[in-house]
């Protein structure tokens, strides 16, 4: 691949706390290891987590003189509201490779044409966790850059180690990585962005009560469940903002004290009795 | 059906841009309800400070002002000084309260300049990735204090303990904690009533959660807080000389 074009431009964007950072850092390690000479650039906010996450990487057989780049060849795209921050990387020659599962085609910058699907938030969901989806992307782009498998696993071995705590997390990357690997991308008649997050109110009634519940602004921080007294409350499988679980109610459990409501720091979620409403 | 945010928050700018779970958003949650139950929506002025709180500049549908590191006191002073009928509030976090703006911070509380001063106190930088803050209890581990923090640094800075020391007698002096939202709420309703109708300086100290820094989940993240209200205590700091009588 690099003897065409001596030189790749990689750009990757995504929200802060997906990994992106993570994935530039193994495939930019793994390209050195394999004989090239790598220029990585990370950009991102000093926000913890929430705001674009953006890495440039230039990979080239030639010593790299500059590391900034003005037209990528390949543009990762892993949440849409990363689009703005790299839209003007993209050309219509770019290869746009995006999360087909969370992302529908309109978001994607107009000038792209070149579009390769992904769904690794679905597979993951399928097949394994919905944290591997990361080691999934991983694969498919090693392969892509076409970085050898036992360079790649080393390096995550290197990089993530410390946190794989037991033989059972570090078999389930394992095999994320080498189904990442084994992966087609999708070039036309790409998935159905089902894991984009509902913005419209989820309304529930039963028993004396209405709640309210907003996936849109939900970030799945789990305190309203914490601090509910008889345990009404628990995680669904549905997906909140940060593609993280939201709650779901048990409107039998529920006495209605508004602890959720007041301890919510989003304002996404309120049980109130139906009582005041009926008199 | 009451309503699931304060009619304060502005809507257009909701999810906001805290971290999942983060203190702040309960924090402002509990002072929008204040402002509603007061009705001073329109004639209020938000300040704000540099570090994670600065994230609210778009939270309210309130006049905001954005400041320089630490000086979010002295600029609601002096804006409070041209513009006594408006109610000004600055906000701020533990680093712009006691690290770099605490001079700010004792002068307007000697002088008993009617401002309200609300400090959220995480224990830790949270913006730059969880340093060590003079917050910070003895033996706590963060990012620059590996092994816990050592003896040498001092222990947690007890900030309306200190404040109370030169404040002026009608200065209300509180602090308050997110686990207890409500009791919250009323506390920053009479730090705000204590400005507008004795014209003297209030301070609010609420002991808040920092889940991306502490990397916990929220059930450890208020265990930890319980902890965090043993060595803080909590309630209204009281001046010294009403103890002495006893």
């Amino acid at each position: 691949m690099l003897n065409k074009t001596k030189k790749i431009n990689i750009t990757l964007a995504g929200e802060g706390g997906q990994g992106i950072q993570t994935i530039a850092k193994i495939l930019s390690e793994a390209s050195i290891n394999s004989g090239h000479e790598v220029a990585y650039m990370p950009v991102f906010g000093v926000e913890q987590r929430g705001t674009p996450s953006v890495a440039h990487i230039t990979i080239s057989n030639q010593k790299l003189r500059y590391p900034k780049f003005d037209i990528a060849d390949y543009v990762v795209i892993l949440q849409s509201r990363a689009v703005k921050a790299i839209d003007r990387y993209v050309s219509p020659n770019t290869k746009v490779v995006f999360d087909s599962s969370t992302i529908s085609e309109r978001d994607l910058p107009k000038t792209s044409v070149h579009l390769l699907g992904l769904p690794a938030t679905k597979l993951a969901h399928e097949q394994f966790n919905p944290k591997s989806f990361n080691i999934i992307v991983l694969g498919a782009l090693s392969n892509l850059l076409q970085i050898p498998e036992k360079i790649t696993w080393d390096l995550v071995l290197k990089v993530l180690g410390k946190k794989f705590k037991n033989e059972e997390i570090k078999n389930i990357n394992r095999e994320a990585l080498l189904f990442g690997r084994e992966l087609v991308f999708e070039k036309s008649a790409f998935t159905k962005a089902i894991f984009k997050t509902k913005h419209r109110a989820i309304i529930f009634k039963g028993y004396n009560k209405t709640g309210q519940l907003f996936p849109g602004r939900c970030k799945g921080c789990g305190i309203c469940i914490t601090k509910c007294p008889v345990g009404a409350l628990s995680f669904s499988d549905d997906l909140g903002l940060y593609a993280t679980p939201i709650p779901k109610v048990d409107l039998e459990k529920c006495i209605g004290c508004g602890n959720c409501r007041n301890f919510c720091p989003d304002g996404s979620i309120s049980i109130e009795k139906d009582t005041k409403i009926s008199k | 059906m009451e309503k699931i945010m304060p009619s304060c928050w502005r809507s257009q700018t909701k999810p906001h841009l805290f971290c999942p779970g983060c203190g702040h958003g309960i924090t402002l949650k509990q002072l929008g309800y204040a402002v509603d139950e007061l009705k001073i929506q329109g004639k209020t002025t938000f300040g704000i400070d540099i570090g994670c709180s600065l994230l609210a500049w778009n939270f309210f549908d309130i006049d905001t002002i954005q400041t320089h590191h630490g000086r979010t006191t002295p600029v609601m002073v002096g804006y409070k000084m041209m513009k006594p009928k408006r109610v000004a509030i600055a906000y701020m976090g533990d680093g712009g309260g006691y690290a770099i703006g605490l001079q700010s911070l004792l002068h307007a509380a000697f002088r008993n300049d009617p401002i309200t001063a609300i400090l959220v106190n995480n224990s830790l930088y949270g913006m730059t990735g969880g340093q060590m803050a003079p917050t910070t209890r003895p033996g706590e581990v963060t990012v620059t204090s590996p092994d816990g923090k050592q003896a040498e640094f001092g222990d947690g800075l007890k900030g309306p303990e200190l404040v109370r020391q030169i404040a002026n007698k009608k200065a209300y002096i509180a602090r308050a904690s997110i686990s207890k939202p409500i009791v919250l709420k009323n506390t920053l309703k009479k730090a705000i009533e204590n400005q507008i109708k004795n014209n003297s300086f209030s301070f609010v100290e609420v002991v808040s959660i920092c889940p991306t820094n502490w990397k916990m989940n929220a059930k450890q993240c208020f265990s930890r807080l319980s902890d965090m209200e043993d060595y803080y205590p909590l309630g209204e700091v009281l001046a010294q000389k009403e103890k002495n009588v006893e």
